[in-house]
């Protein structure tokens, strides 16, 4: 990792990190408060017979639910505007980072330095990650402020939150690294782009679709998103698969980079 | 030891014809280059666009993977060091792309904080290009292209770098900066540092180059050491005399002479001497001897002598002008000579030939001797 690069790096990141994270803080500040307006007719939806079965199937979203507040901070977390806020960086910053500069033709310089390829590679993979891991923190701390305001902290334990801030970090940093193992295989940003929100947006559909209806739940396993378990991390439930498969995913992308990045030939650009 | 060095250096891309598996798109980009550029002198790599020399440079720094041969530059293997390499070489890139959202300033610290080297040369090559401090607060997105090419050379040698390779280096530099470049080039070689310098331009090969190698469709067609083949070009002569014709038939070096009223044209070869000596009892009234430029020089070349010096591999070397001309060593193959040319006739507002700001522009004419009556 390139120190240099890195600064180079958070200075020209810095001002949509922040945008990217007070947004997520927000929105995860939200969801404990919304849980604590609701709790009174959810319980008693919970207590009302023969219709809840249809009901509590169609309130099930992406590994949360509304019955509960992890579950309520968990459909917080799997929600299209927390995913979109978090993919800034785990999509957007890895694929550009460097299909981005080689189509700019600003890699030229930057390759112009005695820098190796597995060395520019490693600091925009630390830097995606660190990138998702302040964004994760600041929706964990935008969902302990919620809880706090909603008078519902007690229903949170610090070391679950850690869990649950690890277990964010560790999704949507394979995301990332898949995005970058993308954006070091192609030298223009639409391919790359393409590459992995493909991967993204299939992966969120297989998860969603197997949330909602019973007879899709088989595609589950086959999304990330599937990992991504707040709601267990809270409770104290998650599954070794929760951490071995984005740990597995993130491996395999990074193997990946590392393999074709520095035997590619970066002819130069049009 | 020689600061750069290929041996029958290859790049072809795409996909040959395999088994099962159709051949696709495939380019033969550089075919057997072999070179030497000694430590110490300015080597001009000239050839048209196309001709394989972005590649050659591409594959110098590691940005590419030869297909076969070999390169070693500062004695370090490009296959195996390149970053130690890069480490110890400034690089201009052929149309240089910068950070648009960093100042001038900003740039040239990051980009040589990178090489982990102090900026020694930095304050002098921007007095000598004309780049101010107040320049290099703003950024670089608002920069004409004749100032982003300014920026880049400083980031190419502002760490002092024992051997620079600089892809065009006077492309968008006004006639001004290209002799302010040029005599930083002169500086850098006063100063033991070695150049490799790409162009398709013959007259700034000819300018600052020791020797020059001219690429053509990947191939080498020609090593040369510049200085010996400017002395071995011909002169273009007119003289006007009054009186009666001087006898030049049998001086030597003279040919193609022509006489018309008092005007006599002829070529010249070699030393002058002899030439100026039988003129001693003819009034002159206007002589102009004007150099042959180098393009000139290497057709003469290819026109009287063989091809074996240069040409290091493959086919069958090109015979003759005509075929010279066809293999890209002419102007109109994308070798450009830097002579005025003729020019329509445009509005008063717009005198014909006057270049936009920070466009390459017409060098300066050809050098004329001229003396006055004898």
């Amino acid at each position: 990792m390139s120190l240099r690069l890195f600064r180079r790096t958070w200075a020209a990141q810095r001002l949509k990190l922040v945008a990217v994270s007070v947004g997520l803080l927000i929105w995860a500040t939200l969801m404990p408060l919304v849980y604590e307006a609701f709790k009174e007719q959810i319980q008693i939806l919970l207590g009302s017979g023969s219709q809840f079965a249809q009901f509590a199937q169609f309130a099930q979203f992406g590994g949360g639910d509304l019955f509960s507040l992890p579950g309520a901070i968990a459909v917080g977390f799997i929600h299209p505007i927390a995913v979109a806020l978090s993919l800034v960086f785990a999509l957007g910053f890895a694929v550009a980072a460097v299909a981005g500069e080689r189509q700019r033709g600003t890699l030229e310089v930057l390759l112009a330095r005695p820098l190796s390829r597995r060395r520019i590679y490693g600091t925009f993979l630390v830097a995606t990650i660190v990138f998702v891991a302040i964004a994760i923190a600041a929706q964990v701390l935008g969902t302990i402020i919620g809880a706090a305001l909603g008078g519902a902290m007690g229903e949170l334990r610090p070391d679950r939150l850690a869990v649950m801030w690890l277990n964010g970090v560790l999704v949507f940093g394979a995301f990332g690294a898949v995005s970058l193992a993308a954006s070091v295989s192609f030298d223009r940003l639409g391919p790359a782009l393409g590459l992995s929100l493909a991967f993204v947006l299939i992966s969120y559909f297989l998860e969603i679709i197997g949330s909602l209806w019973t007879a899709a739940k088989g595609l589950q396993p086959y999304s990330l998103f599937h990992y991504l378990d707040p709601r267990g991390a809270l409770n104290g439930t998650t599954t070794i698969a929760d951490w071995l498969v984005p740990i597995a995913v993130m491996g395999v992308a990074i193997l990946v980079a590392l393999a074709v990045f520095p035997r590619r030939d970066l002819a130069a650009p049009s | 030891m020689d600061a750069l060095r290929t041996e029958a250096l290859t790049k072809h891309y795409g996909r040959p014809h395999r088994r099962r598996m159709p051949a696709g798109p495939y380019v033969r980009a550089l075919t057997d280059l072999s070179i030497a550029v000694k430590g110490g002198e300015i080597f001009g790599f000239l050839g048209p666009n196309g001709a394989g020399k972005s590649t050659t440079i591409r594959l110098l720094l590691g940005y590419l993977h030869a297909t076969s041969g070999r390169a070693e530059v500062l004695g370090l293997d490009t296959a195996t060091s390149s970053v130690e390499i890069r480490g110890r070489v400034g690089y201009l890139p052929g149309g240089i792309a910068l950070y648009d959202g960093m100042t001038g300033l900003d740039l040239l610290d990051y980009l040589g904080q990178l090489y982990g080297r102090t900026p020694v040369r930095r304050r002098e090559l921007l007095d000598r290009l004309e780049l101010s401090d107040r320049t290099l607060r703003r950024q670089v997105r608002d920069y004409s292209r004749g100032m982003r090419q300014k920026v880049g050379i400083v980031q190419a040698l502002q760490h002092d770098p024992e051997l620079a390779i600089l892809d065009e280096p006077t492309e968008g530099l006004d006639p001004l900066m290209q002799r302010a470049f040029y005599d930083v080039l002169d500086e850098l070689r006063a100063a033991g540092r070695t150049i490799f310098f790409s162009s398709h331009v013959l007259s700034e090969v000819e300018r600052v180059c020791d020797r020059v190698a001219i690429i053509r469709a990947g191939r080498l067609v020609a090593l040369e050491d510049v200085a010996a083949l400017l002395a071995r070009r011909k002169r273009h002569v007119e003289l006007r005399f009054r009186g009666s014709a001087p006898e030049l038939t049998a001086v030597p070096g003279v040919t193609g002479i022509a006489i018309h009223d008092s005007l006599l044209t002829c070529q010249l070869e070699g030393d002058v001497g002899p030439f100026l000596a039988a003129l001693a009892g003819t009034t002159v009234a206007d002589l102009t001897i004007e150099p042959a430029h180098l393009e000139e020089a290497f057709l003469e070349f290819y026109e009287g002598e063989g091809y074996d010096e240069g040409i290091q591999h493959g086919e069958e070397p090109p015979h003759g002008p005509d075929e010279v001309q066809a293999a890209g060593l002419a102007p109109t193959d994308g070798l450009t000579t830097d002579e005025p040319t003729a020019v329509e006739p445009t509005t008063d507002e717009s005198p014909a030939g006057e270049p936009a700001a920070d466009e390459p522009v017409a060098d300066e004419p050809p050098a004329v001797a001229e003396t006055g009556a004898a």
